[in-house]
């Protein structure tokens, strides 16, 4: 099953205003594998989501991260995008006045020029959006919205999987898409998370509880416990951690 | 006002009536103006409204009107205007005064248009009740020479639809422009109307103009107001409106030219359920000041204000937006809603966003925020990461940050130059359609 590999963590430490959340992290993804990343709150899970996006104000104070045998953190959170990394995010920001179509359209085409290629036929954009919009059940009125303006969280969730689905990440970090979904809502996020699974391709998805992980089937589960990965296995531990609960595996790592 | 400079004013207005032709030189107009302007004064620095206004230039500006000079305005290429707007008539004036040649009055619907100057001795004083922020205006009253009048009667047969341009071409040295607009739309009537100030060169011109509005019973006006003076011009505006019972006032309001422009705005709100939308954004850059004052006055039950401002300041602009609105006693029942925002776009730049309340009823709805700072570091944070470079997701921002205002602007072929003129100055040349 495992290719050839995609991303690799290596002891990462991180600090965020001074505090310690990520200490000593390792992880090691292949391309067309799919990684869940659980663990209680505060266990540091968005942070790692972050880090390897690139957000300002994640202090990386040990360790690397190589991407497609690149260094990611010297990498500018724009040209992460443009090498294929997508992060979902667990709040998608509304951004009033300017359009969905815009952003969607300006992504891709910066992915595409990073890639060599051409700008993208607008007919055959728009094509392609309409498709996607029908997978993931979003009304036409979007076209002509702002980005997340006025969205529902289930909207905002969904559109953030379109996103994804357009620009065909090689690897696709998601940060607790699942929560706030209904179980439909969730059902549509886990048709577009695994319409796009392919040999080519992985995801990160990083959530709180194992119920995404019974529509996407991971093939690797992590436990995240105070800033490092305690325990590893396969769907079977998100089972096991439903039924134990997270202290379990935070009394073993104490 | 320095007795020094109320002294050149006086002698100033006394040689320019000696100039003028009989029939213009003797209006009750200009003699009243210039004697409540002698009481009154111009603004100086300690005046609170006018703190950031820059008054240094009057201290060396020559008020004597720029000469009419018919053949310089025969002579100004066309191709300098903006293209003509279809279905509106364009009335043209040079430093103030009408010129013919430029103009294409057409079809104004049931407007009647007049330049000022035929019959100016008709034209009533500067009105009693305009504060003190509207001194300009008295100087524009005392000194003007040419002008608009335009009177709107009500009609089924849909808006007028007018297009006044005020070209500055004369130095500072030549002498003052002082575009001047007189408005009446009676009971019910319907009137959109442009106006625009803009250079023809980077002249250093000094303009002073004046809009005066009344609005009757039900009349309903739609007014663009469009400031592109050229780089080194330096423009005091005043706006004085009046609105009747259920009036209905749309004013949106575009600032990006001139070196230094100040606006002066009062707005009553005099008849039961009148109404104001003002919508207003100030662009600046290099070291480009734009301030504006904005008084509003609910004097009356159930009246309505809806105000939005949104400034950009990069380079070593400063931008100020003081908006003060006042709900009378007598105003029960008024709604007043403010949004005022800043952007910082440069690291020397300046924004004074500042929202003033004073309310004398209880019966009010109010709300008002004001923010000043830079681009929003989440919604920049999530364009970068969908692979956005940076340059292009700071502009895209910006473009969004006025778009509360821009997107308010109705004719379509207006929007779309105001949109060209905008993207031109802050986006360095870039498209926005992309944005759209």
């Amino acid at each position: 099953m495992s290719g050839t590999p995609l991303l690799t963590i290596h002891d990462l430490t991180v600090s965020v205003g001074g505090k310690q959340i990520l200490t000593g992290l390792n992880l090691a993804v292949a391309t067309g594998e799919v990684h869940a990343i659980m663990g209680p709150n505060g266990s540091g899970k968005s942070t790692l989501a972050h880090v390897l996006a690139g957000r300002p104000g994640y202090e990386v104070t040990s360790g690397n991260i190589v991407y497609q045998g690149r260094d990611l953190l010297a990498l500018a959170p724009e040209e992460r995008a443009r090498q294929g990394l997508f992060l979902g995010f667990q709040y998608p920001v509304e951004i009033p006045g300017v359009n969905n179509v815009y952003l969607l359209k300006a992504a891709l085409n910066a992915q595409r020029k990073e890639r060599g290629l051409p700008e993208v036929d607008a007919f055959e954009f728009l094509a392609l959006v309409r498709e996607k919009m029908k997978l993931m059940q979003i009304e036409d009125s979007f076209l002509s919205r702002g980005v997340n303006e006025g969205f529902s969280g289930g909207e905002k969730k969904r559109n953030e999987i379109l996103q994804m689905l357009v620009l065909e990440p090689t690897l696709a970090v998601l940060d607790e898409t699942d929560s706030g979904l209904d179980i439909d809502a969730l059902k549509v996020v886990a048709a577009g998370v695994n319409s796009l699974r392919s040999p080519a391709r992985s995801c990160l998805l990083v959530t709180h509880y194992q119920r995404l992980l019974e529509y996407v089937v991971p093939d690797f589960v992590h436990v995240l416990v105070r800033g490092r990965i305690a325990r590893s296995g396969d769907r079977g531990l998100a089972l096991e951690l439903e039924r134990r609960g997270y202290d379990w595996v935070s009394g073993a790592a104490a | 006002m320095s007795t020094l400079l109320a002294d050149r004013i006086a002698a100033q207005h006394a040689s320019t009536l000696a100039a003028l032709p009989p029939q213009l030189a003797g209006g009750a107009r200009r003699r009243a103006a210039m004697a409540a302007l002698a009481t009154a004064g111009l603004p100086g620095a300690r005046d609170e409204n006018w703190k950031y206004a820059n008054l240094r230039p009057l201290e060396r500006q020559s008020f004597t009107p720029a000469p009419l000079n018919p053949g310089a305005a025969a002579a100004a290429a066309p191709a300098e205007l903006p293209q003509r707007l279809p279905g509106f008539a364009r009335d043209v004036f040079r430093d103030g005064n009408f010129a013919p040649a430029l103009s294409d009055p057409l079809e104004a619907g049931p407007a009647r248009i007049l330049p000022l100057a035929v019959f100016e001795s008709g034209s009533p004083p500067a009105p009693a009740h305009a504060g003190r922020d509207q001194r300009f205006a008295l100087l524009n009253a005392a000194f003007a020479t040419d002008g608009a009048s335009i009177a709107v009667p009500a009609t089924a047969a849909g808006p007028a639809r007018i297009e006044l341009l005020f070209v500055a071409s004369a130095a500072a040295e030549a002498g003052a422009s002082y575009p001047r607009v007189e408005l009446r739309l009676e009971p019910e009537a319907r009137l959109t109307l442009i106006e625009r100030h803009l250079g023809v060169s980077d002249g250093a011109s000094f303009v002073a103009s004046a809009v005066a509005a009344e609005l009757d019973r039900g009349a309903a006006l739609e007014h663009y107001r469009l400031q592109e003076l050229g780089a080194r011009a330096i423009l005091f505006d005043s706006l004085s409106a009046t609105l009747g019972a259920d009036a209905r006032y749309h004013l949106r309001a575009i600032g990006s030219g001139a070196l230094a422009a100040r606006s002066s705005i009062q707005v009553r709100l005099a008849g039961e359920r009148a109404g104001l939308a003002f919508a207003a954004a100030s662009l600046g850059d290099r070291q480009q000041l734009q301030d504006t004052y904005a008084a509003v006055e609910h004097l009356a039950p159930n009246t309505r204000t809806e105000e939005t401002f949104r400034g950009i300041a990069a380079g070593r602009a400063r931008i100020a937006f003081n908006g003060r609105m006042v709900v009378a006693r007598e105003a029960r029942g008024a709604d007043s809603r403010q949004s005022l925002r800043g952007l910082l776009a440069g690291a020397d730049a300046e924004i004074d966003v500042r929202p003033q309340l004073e309310i004398y009823t209880d019966e009010v709805s109010a709300s008002h925020g004001a923010t000043a700072g830079k681009l929003d570091e989440q919604m920049l944070f999530y364009l970068l990461a969908r692979g956005l470079d940076r340059e292009t997701a700071q502009r895209a921002l910006k473009w969004a940050f006025l778009g509360d205002v821009v997107a308010r602007i109705e004719p379509p072929q207006l929007r779309q130059q105001i949109e060209t003129r905008l993207a031109a100055q802050m986006l360095g040349g870039s498209t926005f359609r992309e944005f759209l």
